[in-house]
């Protein structure tokens, strides 16, 4: 579903970040990528994305190379394929819950019925009508959850979805996260610091100078 | 660490991150300082001018005596001269001339000549004793020459040496121009002559214009002053220099006062959009502020922070603002004259002269103006609690607090008490109050009727078809009412008051049309050149001429009632005795000419005798025409937009019977059906006085009357157009710092899959969504302020009522513009919020 | 004695068109109303005391030496001129300004170290300005000059911090200038005056300095002279004096200097008590520099103490104090040096008189 193929990405200032990348994933897979700070994870979910393209080398989505998209075909990917989830949430404020749920189904031009299923989904059944500021953060990062999923895509990309949560919350919306992605039959890929987010995976990664290696099985998973 | 490092590296963080907001809050700084200094300047300078050439032309003098007429007889002068406690009494003739050709407009065609002894003047107004050619001392003596000022001999195209021909009623005077007035003021056209040749050669044998006296050391002004009236009687007005120089500011005081109030309102304008820039300056760094608050930061510390800012700010953008007035204040001069084109001060040329101590009163307004638009962001982002504030989502609660609509409502409400409220000094000024209340109470207003008027439309857009762009954009307006309210407030200031001026001045436009159809009924108008008259023989050649239907002959005369105010006007003509009506413009404050009394002689006075001097509609006055003063009866009030100052106009008849005087000034003429207006004139012409006769079309004279009005309001028009571009500043301002706050809203976007093109349409459909309220808004708001300055203001200031007119086409173009301008503002300051960076931005916590 | 004589007084004449800065222009021509002076008139009074409507100019110059009663030295001069403008003849306005009236008045206080002076014009019209026929009856606004029919003459003079109020008593007969009057002023004969004085005039009265009235008493020296004509264009100034002697004489000299040096013409006249008068051909009068003083108000050099050789009679005068410039530029413009001086007949003193020295200064461009 996901194939990165010899991918090499610097800085605009020269500094190489990601050198010969690369990895398939498969449909329905849900991994997890680790690594130091600034060995480029956010990087490298920019290029999955579309938001960013590569210095060489190619990625593939569903046999696609994303890079030979213009901006505008990148974005129609995305919004059709991609669901985000953000260490901040990203929620609009002056949106509701159901709102910003229902933004990828607008976005997509399709009905918005799911939104209450999802939000359902979410255990947030009950607060369709709020805004976001009336709203824990535990629970803003359902409504993201909801947001990601609400549209059936192929690729979930969580960067850090608990980077903002205490430890009881950060294990409740992982879950949830893992659940929902199964539920909704997308692949996923969430990076993170947390050995113990990265646990919930199905597969660990270990991204390198050297590139994207399985964990160990030495390493504390 | 060190704080006042800390809030330094701070400081300039913000600017340096962003700088378009900081330079746009410093331009709109600038621009409302500039405007009000400029205008302050251009109006002081041209009012000093107007006011030192007046008073050149006076001299030195302690009192000056003159008559309530324009002239009065010589006799009095021997006796002032040798009266106890004088030390000089010097004699003036002043009146003036036109000069044939010159009849540009009406106060442009005519030359003002002084005859002076200058053995008086030498002691009282030595500058205006004319520089002669060496070794022709007597030439100041001399009944053939006169002197003119540089500005003169460069209008009439004449040096010394030259002959210069004028007109003395319909005699033609050929004069030598034996010298120049070096000490005139610039652009002052003046002449002056020996005061027996001018009595001679202009046919004012016998009477003098006023009297100066200088009084003895020792000798109490005041006390002398009260004898000498006493002793004068009635007749005579003696007055002190400081009353002359009252009687100057009141002839311009509501024009300039006028001016300044406009000003003021472009500084106000200016103001909120510092106060709007500011305030979402702050804002958008509430969570900075919050982490700033958590890391230690006490409230003072967090609020001298914001404060500094402000200062910095207030700073330089009032030095930029001084700067930028003086050079504004200059070119204008240049450009348009002292009066900005409104001939309210004829015949100057001021000079802009920098007053350190106004210079700082206007730094002082621009700086505290621009910390009250830092402090009350400041406080509530003081006040907030940091916990809460760090969280996304806040701004707009923490925005609701700056505008509560009790405060809005109580503008609103001492706005409509205002207009209800006389005027205090003959001034407007709950009026203009009335106006800042209803603009501030109307903006304050603003994010409840977004919100109210936008949640109603996104319920009902939603209900028919859900897009994900419309939705963005009226969810927020709807949703975020206070930062859009923040960007409208620019628009609506700057619109509403545009829509108040174009009505007005369209409602004035239009009134005035009609009055001039209504003032100048005949086809031509004949006069004699000026300080001359057409004695009853000229009369009657006029009258006997071929191709006219009817010929009427007005006297008109310069008449002073009150001393502290300027002459008001006299006309004595032939008012339809049927109805009167059919003579004058009379407003409905009138008493039909059946109910007249028989022995009574009717006046029918201008509005502004109304309001100043407090003539009532069936009231006896007693007015000094003729020997004696004899008593009126007012019979009705008619409007006037020629004469601020008063104008009173009475039968030919009774005119002649009271004081002898059978000459007139002017004569209507209405040609007979099928008479060829060329032919007519030329007819005139031929007359043997004909050469010295000034022949109006009335056409011509309303085509020049229309014109000089419209070039009165040319400031006006200049004055809308900066609250315009301080609108759009605004919108530009706020909506780049919008787009700033809400950078993280469009990385996420961007992710889901928005379009660029999409967020720009979002964008451009927020800038033209809210500008299309603001319009609305602006212009009911406006439309209030118009019925203001139309019901209240100018009736007030100028003493002159007018019906209210709605410039529709035009406030719909403009409407449009502002529209796309603001659109494309929005979509200019959004460039931004498509920018690589935006993607960044979702992964940093800021 | 030659007839070719030229009174002091002409300097007022000079004066007063340099002032109206007719000096070497015929303002003459433009009317034919005005008379010229022509040698064979005889004087006539109380008429002559009076004012000459058909002649150019007109003055009555007094100068004297005033004592006050702790016995000061003052000098004092007073001076009407009456001026015809040659304008505004037809003119039927009160104001037209066919007369002028000029007045200067001028305090010599060794005390104050410097003359007070002050001027005024006024054209004649609204009887606040005349100069009338029939006897000495001159106004300008309240400075009044009048002769009563006794003789006796009224000076009313206020100034704005000076002024006097004297009564002067003739003691002797007026005296004829030159030849019973017509006095010739240049080498051309239309060059000429009718001219008389009356010396030794004893005067009694109030002079007023800071407010305060100050009895005094003196002599005075009175010169009424009216003319039609104009100085000779070669003239560059004059030196003149009127002295009335201790002994009862009365003299009386001047010179004109001619332009580049030298003199254009000159003339004196000693008076003996008795009333003989002796006449001086212009070679037997010589004017010599003694000792020059520096006006610093101007910076002309003026000869104050001067040296005078009638025929065989030689002066010596002396200034009563150096600085008695009169500069009013600032209003009319004439600068000369007027000045009391008592006068030396061989080291002996001889009497008190004015001197008149004029031309020292450029011409100002008017």
């Amino acid at each position: 579903m996901l194939e990165l193929m010899n991918v090499n990405k610097a800085y605009a200032e020269g500094r190489k970040v990601l050198t010969g990348l690369s990895y398939k994933l498969e449909a329905g897979e849900y991994v997890a990528i680790m690594g130091e700070s600034g060995v480029g994870k956010s990087t490298l979910l920019n290029l999955i994305a579309g938001l960013d393209t590569p210095d060489s080398g190619e990625i593939m989505i569903n046999g696609v190379a994303i890079s030979s998209l213009d901006d505008d075909a990148a974005t129609q990917l995305r919004r059709e394929q991609f669901g985000f989830i953000f260490q901040a949430f990203h929620v609009l404020p002056h949106l509701t819950v159901a709102q910003n749920v229902a933004l990828p189904l607008l976005l997509n031009g399709v009905a918005t019925e799911r939104v209450a299923q999802m939000l359902r989904d979410v255990g947030l059944h009950d607060r369709g009508h709020h805004f976001p500021r009336q709203l824990s953060g535990g629970e803003l990062q359902r409504v993201a959850i909801a947001r990601a999923l609400v549209h059936w895509p192929k690729l979930v990309l969580a960067d850090e979805p608990t980077g903002n949560l205490d430890p009881d919350t950060a294990h409740e919306i992982l879950q949830l996260m893992r659940t929902e992605i199964k539920a909704n039959g997308a692949t996923g890929i969430l990076v993170t610091h947390s050995h113990a987010a990265a646990a919930t995976a199905d597969r660990v990664l270990n991204l390198t100078k050297d590139g994207l290696h399985p964990a160990k099985p030495g390493e504390r998973v | 660490m060190n704080t006042a490092m800390l809030s330094r590296w701070l400081l300039f963080g913000e600017w340096r991150a962003h700088l378009v907001q900081v330079t746009v809050a410093l331009i709109a700084i600038a621009i409302g300082v500039a405007m009000a200094f400029s205008i302050h300047l251009i109006n002081t300078a041209a009012f000093n001018e107007f006011s030192a050439a007046s008073k050149s032309l006076s001299g030195q003098s302690d009192l000056q005596v003159r008559g309530r007429k324009t002239f009065f007889d010589e006799a009095l002068y021997p006796v002032l001269a040798r009266h106890d406690g004088v030390a000089v009494a010097n004699p003036v003739l002043e009146f003036d001339v036109a000069i044939p050709g010159k009849q540009q407009n009406r106060n442009d065609h005519k030359l003002k000549i002084i005859g002076i002894d200058m053995f008086r003047a030498m002691r009282i107004s030595p500058d205006l004793l004319g520089l002669v050619e060496e070794g022709k001392t007597l030439d100041r003596l001399a009944d053939d020459a006169i002197f003119l000022s540089p500005a003169a001999m460069e209008w009439l195209q004449v040096e010394q040496g030259d002959s210069l021909q004028l007109n003395a009623g319909l005699q033609a005077v050929t004069l030598r121009v034996a010298g120049g007035l070096v000490r005139a003021r610039a652009g002052q056209r003046i002449a002056v002559m020996d005061i027996g040749s001018a009595q001679w050669r202009f046919q004012q044998l016998g009477v003098l214009s006023r009297i100066e006296l200088k009084l003895r050391d020792g000798v109490n002004h005041a006390a002398f002053k009260a004898k000498l009236a006493e002793e004068l009687g009635e007749a005579y007005w003696v007055t002190e220099a400081v009353d002359q120089e009252k009687r100057i500011a009141n002839m311009s005081r509501a024009y300039r006062i006028n001016l300044n109030m406009l000003a003021l309102v472009a500084l106000f304008t200016g103001t909120f959009l510092v106060f709007s820039t500011q305030a979402l300056s702050v804002i958008r760094r509430r969570q900075q502020f919050a982490l700033l608050r958590v890391l230690g930061f006490t409230r003072q510390q967090l609020l001298r922070q914001i404060m500094t800012e402000g200062g910095i700010l207030g700073v330089s953008g009032s030095l930029l603002g001084l700067a930028l007035g003086y050079a504004v204040a200059l070119l204008a001069i240049q450009l348009l004259g002292g009066d900005l084109g409104t001939n309210f001060f004829p015949g100057v040329k001021p000079g802009i002269h920098f007053d350190p101590w106004d210079a700082g009163i206007f730094f002082a307004v621009g700086l505290s103006v621009t910390m009250l638009g830092s402090i009350i962001p400041a406080l509530e982002a003081a006040r907030a609690k940091p916990a809460l504030a760090l969280r996304s989502g806040s701004e707009d609660t923490a925005m609701a607090k700056l505008s509560p609509p009790w405060f809005a409502l109580i503008c609103l409400s001492v706005a409509a008490l205002f207009t209800q409220l006389p005027p205090v000094f003959e001034l407007p000024i709950f009026g203009y109050l009335a106006i800042v209340l209803l603009l501030i109470g109307g903006i304050a207003l603003m994010p409840r009727l977004t919100a109210g008027f936008f949640s109603i439309v996104l319920a009902k857009w939603q209900r028919h078809r859900s897009g994900a762009v419309s939705t963005l954009a009226l969810a927020r307006l709807a949703n975020a009412p206070n930062q859009a309210a923040i960007a409208l407030g620019g628009i609506l200031a700057s619109f509403s008051l545009m829509v108040a001026m174009a009505i007005m001045v369209t409602s004035f436009r239009i009134s005035i049309d009609n009055w001039l159809g209504r003032v100048l009924p005949a086809d031509l108008y004949v006069r004699a050149a000026a300080s001359g008259d057409l004695q009853t023989d000229a009369q009657k050649a006029i009258a006997g001429l071929p191709g006219f239907d009817r010929v009427d002959f007005f006297r008109t005369q310069q008449l002073t009632l009150d001393v502290n105010r300027p002459e008001i006007t006299l006309f004595a003509r032939p008012v339809d005795k049927a109805d009167a009506r059919n003579t004058l413009p009379l407003t409905d404050d009138m008493i039909a000419s059946e109910a007249l009394p028989e022995n009574v002689m009717p006046i029918w006075v201008s509005e502004a005798m109304v309001d100043l001097y407090g003539y009532r509609v069936g009231e006896k006055v007693t007015l000094p025409i003729g020997v004696k003063s004899s008593e009126f009866l007012v019979a009705g009030v008619w409007r006037d937009y020629g004469r601020q100052f008063g104008a009173i106009q009475m039968q030919l008849a009774d005119y002649q019977a009271l004081t002898g005087d059978l000459g007139v000034n002017t004569v209507a003429l209405w040609l007979q059906p099928g008479a060829n207006l060329d032919a007519v004139t030329a007819g005139l012409r031929q007359l043997p006085f004909g050469a010295a006769l000034e022949i109006s079309r009335s056409s011509d004279m309303r085509a020049l009357s229309l014109e000089i009005f419209d070039r009165s309001f040319a400031v006006t028009y200049l004055l809308e157009l900066v609250a315009v571009v301080i609108g759009l500043l605004g919108v530009a301002a706020s909506f780049s710092a919008q787009t700033l706050a809400r950078v993280k809203e469009f990385g996420m976007l961007r992710h889901i899959g928005v379009m660029r093109r999409q967020i720009l349409v979002m964008l451009a459909a927020e800038g033209g969504l809210l500008t299309a309220l603001g319009m609305v808004l602006g212009f009911l708001l406006g439309w209030s302020i118009s019925l203001i300055l139309v019901f209240i203001v100018n009736p007030q200031s100028f003493h002159w009522t007018m019906q209210l007119h709605l410039p529709w086409n035009w406030l719909g173009m403009i409407a449009l513009i502002m529209l796309i301008a603001a659109a494309l503002t929005a979509l200019l300051a959004g460039r931004r919020a498509v920018s690589g960076e935006v993607i960044r931005a979702v992964r940093e916590d800021w | 004695m030659k007839q070719n004589k030229w009174s002091g007084a002409s300097v007022v004449i000079a004066l007063v068109l340099l002032f109206l800065g007719l000096v070497g222009t015929g303002a003459l021509a433009e009317s034919d109303r005005l008379k010229p002076v022509t040698p064979g008139y005889k004087l006539i009074f109380p008429q002559d005391y009076g004012a000459h409507q058909d002649f150019r100019i007109e003055w009555w110059y007094i100068t004297g030496w005033l004592e006050t009663e702790d016995k000061k030295p003052l000098g004092f001069q007073v001076t009407f001129f009456r001026y015809a403008t040659g304008h505004n003849q037809d003119n039927p306005s009160q104001f037209a300004a066919k007369y002028l009236i000029i007045a200067h008045l001028a305090l010599s206080d060794p005390a104050a170290g410097k003359l007070m002076h002050e001027e005024k014009s006024l054209r004649e019209g609204f009887n606040l300005a005349y100069a009338k026929e029939g006897n000495t009856d001159v106004r300008l606004d309240d400075w009044t000059l009048v002769r009563e029919e006794n003789g006796r003459y009224q000076v009313e003079m206020q100034g704005s911090d000076f002024g006097l109020s004297l009564a002067l008593t003739p003691a002797q007969m007026a005296m004829l200038q030159d030849q019973n009057g017509f006095s010739r002023k240049g080498p051309k004969p239309e060059q000429a005056s009718y001219y008389y004085s009356e010396p030794h005039l004893s005067v009694t009265g109030t002079v007023f300095r800071d407010n305060k009235p100050v009895t005094v008493s003196g002599r005075a020296w009175l010169d009424h002279e009216w003319s039609t004509a104009y100085l000779d264009p070669e003239a560059d100034g004059w030196d003149w004096t009127g002295a009335n002697l201790d002994d009862g004489s009365a003299l009386m000299a001047f010179q004109i200097r001619r332009k580049g040096g030298g003199k254009v013409w000159a003339y004196a006249a000693l008076r003996d008590p008795s009333g003989n008068m002796r006449l001086f051909e212009p070679e037997q009068v010589e004017f010599t520099p003694v000792r020059t003083w520096q006006s610093p108000h101007t910076e002309a050099a003026y000869p104050v103490a001067m040296h005078i050789r009638t025929g065989e009679i030689e002066w010596r005068l002396t200034p009563l104090l150096d600085d008695q410039e009169l500069d009013s530029r600032q209003s009319t413009g004439s600068v000369y040096w007027e000045g009391a001086v008592t006068l030396t007949k061989d080291n002996q003193p001889a009497g008190k008189g004015y001197l008149e020295l004029t031309g020292y200064v450029k011409p100002l461009a008017l």
